[in-house]
């Protein structure tokens, strides 16, 4: 058990678990303050989702989402940058996808397939700036991410009200995307499976952008973890000096690590737009950008983690859904328990007092045993 | 009359094992200026940290002015009126000279700062002591000779009495060592006691009226400096080395690998850093450059392995010149470097063993299958090096802070040695890390050389650079002072003298052993 | 609507009036800001922090009916926010932009949870007897001509946003502890040797940004409007943040950006009855921001080039004389 406590990965893990029973703890002690009966309040939102099957199709759905989120803002902390423009990558990838499927002459079908990579594609595109500013000129790709964040969302507005309106109606929002580009739910079309899918296409809207997913979790594992660029990446991220000592473009590397996370930023769009909304509309994103570092924090930037990371964030935030629909406490009670997890975990010097007590022992015995002496 | 400062019986132990000073006994009077000298690692600085109470000794006591002093912060020195400039200056870049000055006990009035005040002090002070500032000019774009002349204020600020200078001259042109000596002397003239950390052995000549050499800790004497010269003082600098038991074959050397040409570089501040540095190196032998640290060396390597940019010059290896070209262009000429930093440059602390030790082959094959890498071959080939050059540690996953300095610099020489080089150039290969790692590193580069590689050691350890190396050149001021073709022959009194400048082969002497 | 009757509502008193008021709620966190960046700690929470500002503000206002106690009650919890963030960060190592990022999460859901716990709405307190700050009718200068309406008859929120300018201005550069906010943002190492207390500093910077940003909330939820909508500061945390990027975190600069993204949001609004689209004028700070942010990336490489020359060619007798002696 002490060998196993030693490995950073399970010191890690337990640190995550204990920064989500604390954050769920204050979330529950909250809830007996504003609730007449926080037990089932905090029943509805620990179990909620798995009532229903609808309610499982939306946190499915969600955490779809939030899977390309967190692999975009993984891949880029991953190489220490401090780059949060996902919201405006998403935002405009979403658009762009939008248009290619209303209105690119072709069969629905090649129209689709179009759709995501054009949406990839913008994603990677609204990366470039902030990536050059940051690898070439050395500003701060802090600043310039958050501005083009907001300088996609009034693209957006424009774009949309301005081209892309529906005629005579209320609300900003394009036309409804036709029934042969919408994507198909995620239950392959075989004759056993009929039933199951004729009641998951009637309560939910799970479509086949989950296997999208699983397969992005894949390229980016393999991207990051088992190609020489991801090694690069990694390298730069953990020692930019060692990085450029061994001979890796610093500079270059920094450059794609944004652009390429805005691929996947971008995917996150299409997904929005073709997966969920089936048109283009004013608040697409819901501020879920900003999720995406949540993810990626909570999955030390590891893709293979993300999808649960995702799951359990998209959990928590369907649950507080529910939680708000059938009880008298409201779903903003989740944020409070996500930003409380966010600060625990990221506190470093908070939690690793459990590491110290264990490990000095050991290393004592170590010591002796090797008889090292220092000399200058 | 009894010496202002007395520092009796002073050790410090890390707790490393490290001896910095032992059973140290100094003094300084009143009025005097006392020069401070010896070689990297003697103890000299950490002698002075203790004095300014960055560093708490071990043993022994600090009286000052007749008081025993227990200081625990520069803050408990700075009360006893005890002033530091340190090498790395401390300043402000977008404040002005006067308001560098007064940082921290700014005057103030009706609770606004005295502006007027700040100006008038700063003003007075530099007239009083005679260091020339701009008291208006903002310091980031003021010439280093002035920086430090601001940091001599701030202590004078202060009211210190006694002033540390740790190397002032290093970063210094010549001129400014001028006006730094001119102000020195003023200070004196005023009462205060200057101490004066150096290992450039004419400024001592030149202004100090006493000097005390350190070596490995301890002190070996002070004298009057007009009792000495400056040979004298090289000769108690540099002592006994301990001859290693290194077994050197010996063979003749092959081709020339690489070759200098009047290499120049100068640093941010203007001062000329290297000086039209010639050697060429050839397969076969260690070449050692011998030399106080600070003369060069570090930017004479980093020029020489694509992480600095040169004023000019030329470096040629088969057949191309390399200066101003990228690491990664250099490593593909087979040019391996172990860096004197391991832990800024040499590996990644965080990521694992195996890792660290593919930096400069995970691109091609075998390493890189495909699209890929085959980390199964990474695999194989970390265990093989593991045990080959053995690193301690039970698996290659295991991130790099799990290991000793002695196994971390391992990784970087299993990595560099491994990539069967055609030049490499080790620089303070051995700094910090325990007897066994030292024994088999020092090993292996003899190895390598005998192999035919063509090794360029650089090294602040003396006895090192003479037992390993075949031949060797010393560097001083950013020139070549003097070329040595059998390392077997020369004397460390010789090679002392040098290295610290006191003598200077003229070039015909050098140009058929370089 | 013709070009003309554009322009000419853009003169008018009435506009130039609005866009003073339009700037209150982005210059007061961003001097907030300001302090926080020149200590060293940039402040991402600002967004987050003018919520509790604007919410606590209604809300103590709407219970006690006393507007002064609710705008000290505001600045309390502003401060007191402010300090989860500065602890998570000196003392325990969070990363200042995620820190940023998880408060403005707090922030943006609590005063929602808060709101619908406390009488049981989710989009505004429109119920609520909240009170707002009177507006002051300067004396004399509200009866000069043009100038009057511009200048007099702006709630005290605006009023204290301009001095807030100026004090920003003295405190800073004029007195101690700005001095020091100051050196410890640039070198902490050097102002630690010199018996700075660096994180006693940072500390009270990130209060001030706290206390500001919830003044700047205040303006809004107390002045602008008279209820807490959620989300309510509506990005202007983030544009006071490039406000103090684009003003070169200096006092006057910071109002000058802070002013111009007020502008050009009135004046994208004005012509989009031209139609102009409102957006793309909206747009335009951000583009600056970022250019400028390159610009000065740029600048700094070509000054220490053009340094570096400058010192070379003072001691180029010096380098000459070695260079040639040596070989």
């Amino acid at each position: 058990m002490k060998a196993l406590l030693k490995t950073k990965g399970f010191r890690e893990f337990l640190r995550v678990l204990l920064a989500l029973a604390i954050g769920l703890s204050l979330g529950f002690i909250i809830t007996c303050f504003v609730s007449k009966d926080p037990l089932a309040s905090y029943k509805a939102f620990l179990f909620g989702p798995l009532s229903q099957l609808n309610r499982i199709g939306d946190w499915l759905e969600e955490s779809t989402t939030l899977v390309f989120l967190g692999l975009a803002v993984a891949i880029v902390f991953s190489a220490k940058q401090f780059y949060i423009g996902v919201e405006g990558q998403m935002i405009l990838a979403a658009l762009v996808s939008g248009v290619v499927v209303l209105y690119a002459p072709f069969p629905p079908a090649i129209r689709i397939v179009l759709a995501f990579a054009a949406g990839s594609l913008m994603g990677f595109i609204w990366g470039v700036v902030p990536a050059y500013v940051k690898a070439y000129l050395n500003a701060s790709e802090l600043v310039s991410s958050l501005m083009m964040n907001t300088i996609a969302l009034k693209l957006f507005e424009y774009l949309l009200s301005t081209y892309l309106q529906l005629p005579k109606v209320s609300g900003i929002m394009s036309e409804l995307f036709p029934k042969e580009v919408r994507l198909v739910s995620f239950i392959p079309n075989l004759p056993f499976l009929a039933e199951t899918r004729a009641l998951w296409e009637k309560q939910t809207s799970v479509t086949v952008m989950v296997y999208v997913a699983i397969a992005a979790v894949l390229v980016a594992y393999l991207l990051l973890y088992k190609t020489p660029f991801g090694y690069e990446l990694r390298m730069v991220g953990s020692n930019n000096k060692f990085a450029r000592y061994g001979g890796v473009n610093v500079k270059r590397i920094i450059m794609l690590a944004i652009t390429t996370s805005g691929l996947f930023a971008g995917l996150a769009g299409v997904h929005v737009a073709l997966g969920i909304h089936h048109r283009i509309v004013l608040n697409m994103s819901a501020g879920l950008g900003f999720e995406g570092v949540n993810i990626a924090i909570l999955a030390f930037n590891n893709p293979l983690i993300v999808p649960f990371a995702s799951l359990l964030y998209g959990y928590l935030r369907a649950g507080a859904d529910v939680m708000e629909r059938t009880t008298d406490v409201s779903r903003e009670l989740v944020t409070i328990v996500q930003a409380a997890v966010l600060l625990l975990i990221t506190a470093e010097r908070l939690l690793p007092v459990i590491q110290q007590r264990v490990t000095t022992q050991d290393d004592e015995e170590h010591l002796q045993e090797k008889g090292e002496a220092n000399v200058a | 009359m009894k010496p202002l400062i007395e520092m009796n019986d002073i050790s410090k132990i890390y707790d490393n094992g490290v001896v910095a000073n032992d059973h140290v006994n100094f003094s300084v009077n009143k009025g005097e200026i006392h020069a401070l000298v010896g070689e990297n690692g003697a103890g000299k600085t950490t002698l002075m940290k203790i004095l300014f109470g960055i560093e708490k000794p071990t043993e022994g006591q600090i009286i000052v002015d007749g008081k025993e002093l227990h200081l625990n912060s520069s803050h408990d020195a700075i009360a006893a009126k005890i002033g530091m400039v340190h090498q790395n200056f401390m300043l402000i870049p977008s404040f002005t000279v006067a308001q560098n000055v007064v940082l921290g006990s700014e005057p103030v009035k009706k609770g606004l700062i005295d502006k007027a005040e700040v100006l008038r002090i700063s003003k007075e002070l530099s007239d009083q002591f005679g260091l020339f500032v701009f008291p208006d000019a903002v310091v980031d774009g003021i010439n280093v000779g002035m920086r430090q002349r601001v940091e001599i204020l701030k202590m004078l600020y202060r009211k210190a009495e006694i002033l540390i200078m740790d190397e002032p001259t290093a970063v210094l042109t010549p001129q400014e060592t001028q006006d730094l000596f001119k102000a020195i002397h003023t200070l004196v003239e005023q009462g205060k006691t200057v101490i004066f950390i150096t290992h450039k052995l004419r400024e001592v000549k030149e202004i100090s009226d006493r000097v005390t050499v350190m070596r490995m800790g301890k002190v070996i004497g002070t004298v009057d400096t007009k009792d000495v010269t400056k040979e004298q003082i090289a000769n108690m600098m540099v002592g006994r080395e301990v001859f290693l038991d290194i077994k050197k074959p010996k063979i003749s050397r092959g081709e020339k690998r690489l070759s200098v040409k009047d290499l120049t570089y100068v640093s941010e501040t203007g001062r000329p850093v290297l000086k039209g540095v010639d050697f060429n190196l050839y397969s076969g032998e260690v070449l050692g450059i011998a030399g106080v640290e600070g003369n060069g060396q570090t930017e004479l390597v980093e020029i020489m392995t694509g992480l600095r940019e040169a004023a000019g010059g030329e470096i040629t290896v088969s057949g191309k010149d390399i200066v101003n070209q990228t690491p990664r262009t250099i490593r593909m000429l087979k040019i391996a470097h172990i860096p004197e930093d391991r832990l800024t440059n040499g590996v990644s602390v965080n990521s694992s063993i195996k890792e660290n030790l593919v930096v400069d082959r995970y691109f091609k094959a075998p390493m890189k299958k495909g699209l890929f890498i085959d980390y199964s071959v990474v695999d194989q080939a970390t265990d093989e090096l593991i045990k080959r050059f053995g690193i301690k540690t039970p698996n290659g996953n295991l991130p790099v802070s799990s290991l000793s300095g002695g196994n971390m610099q391992k990784v970087v020489v299993a990595r560099e040695l491994s990539s069967e080089p055609y030049v490499l150039i080790a620089s303070q290969p051995t700094r910090g890390i325990d007897v066994g790692a030292t024994e088999f590193i020092r090993e292996q580069l003899v190895v390598n050389r005998t192999e035919g590689t063509a090794v360029l050691l650089v090294s602040a350890d003396l006895s090192e650079v003479m037992s390993l190396s075949d031949r060797i050149i010393t560097l001083f001021e950013g020139c070549v002072t003097g070329v040595f073709p059998d390392a077997s022959k020369v004397t460390e009194e010789e090679l002392g003298a040098y290295m610290l400048g006191v003598k200077q082969q003229t070039p015909e002497e050098m140009e058929k052993f370089l | 609507m013709s070009l003309e009757l554009v322009i000419r509502s853009i003169f008018s008193t009435f506009f130039l009036a609005s866009v003073i008021r339009i700037c209150t709620p982005i210059i007061l966190p961003a001097m907030g800001g300001l302090f926080a960046t020149a200590a060293g700690t940039f402040n991402m929470a600002l967004e987050g922090i003018m919520l509790w500002g604007a919410f606590t503000g209604v809300f103590v206002s709407a219970y006690t009916g006393n507007v002064w106690l609710a705008v000290l009650c505001g600045i309390l919890v502003g401060i007191l926010v402010s300090m989860i963030l500065a602890v998570f960060h000196l003392e325990y190592g969070v990363n200042l932009v995620l820190g940023g990022l998880a408060i403005n999460l707090f922030s943006s859901g609590g005063t929602v949870f808060l709101m619908y716990t406390l009488i049981g709405e989710k989009g505004n307190t429109s119920i609520l007897p909240s009170l707002s700050v009177p507006n002051v009718a300067i004396p004399i200068i509200k009866d000069i001509p043009i100038l009057g309406e511009i200048l007099s008859g702006h709630p005290v929120f605006t009023y204290l946003a301009f001095f807030m300018v100026f004090v920003a201005y003295i405190v800073m550069f004029r007195t101690r502890f700005g001095t020091h906010v100051r050196a410890v943002g640039e070198n902490p190492e050097a102002a630690t040797t010199l018996g700075i207390n660096v994180k006693k500093v940072r500390y009270f910077a990130i209060g001030i940004s706290g206390a500001l940003s919830a003044l700047g909330g205040m303006s809004l939820s107390m002045a602008y409007l008279q209820m807490f909508q959620r989300d309510m500061s509506a990005g202007r945390g983030w544009i006071a943040l490039a406000a103090v990027n684009l003003g070169a975190r200096h006092p006057i600069g910071t109002l000058a950006a802070a002013m111009i993204f007020g502008l050009a949001d009135a004046v994208a609004n004005q012509l989009g009855s031209l139609n102009i689209p409102s957006q793309l004028v909206q747009i335009i700070p951000y583009a600056t921001t970022i250019i400028a942010l390159a610009v000065y990336a740029v600048q700094q490489k070509t000054a220490a080039i053009a340094r570096m020359k400058k010192f070379q060619e003072a001691h180029f007798e010096d380098i000459k004389a070695h260079g040639e002696t040596a070989d």
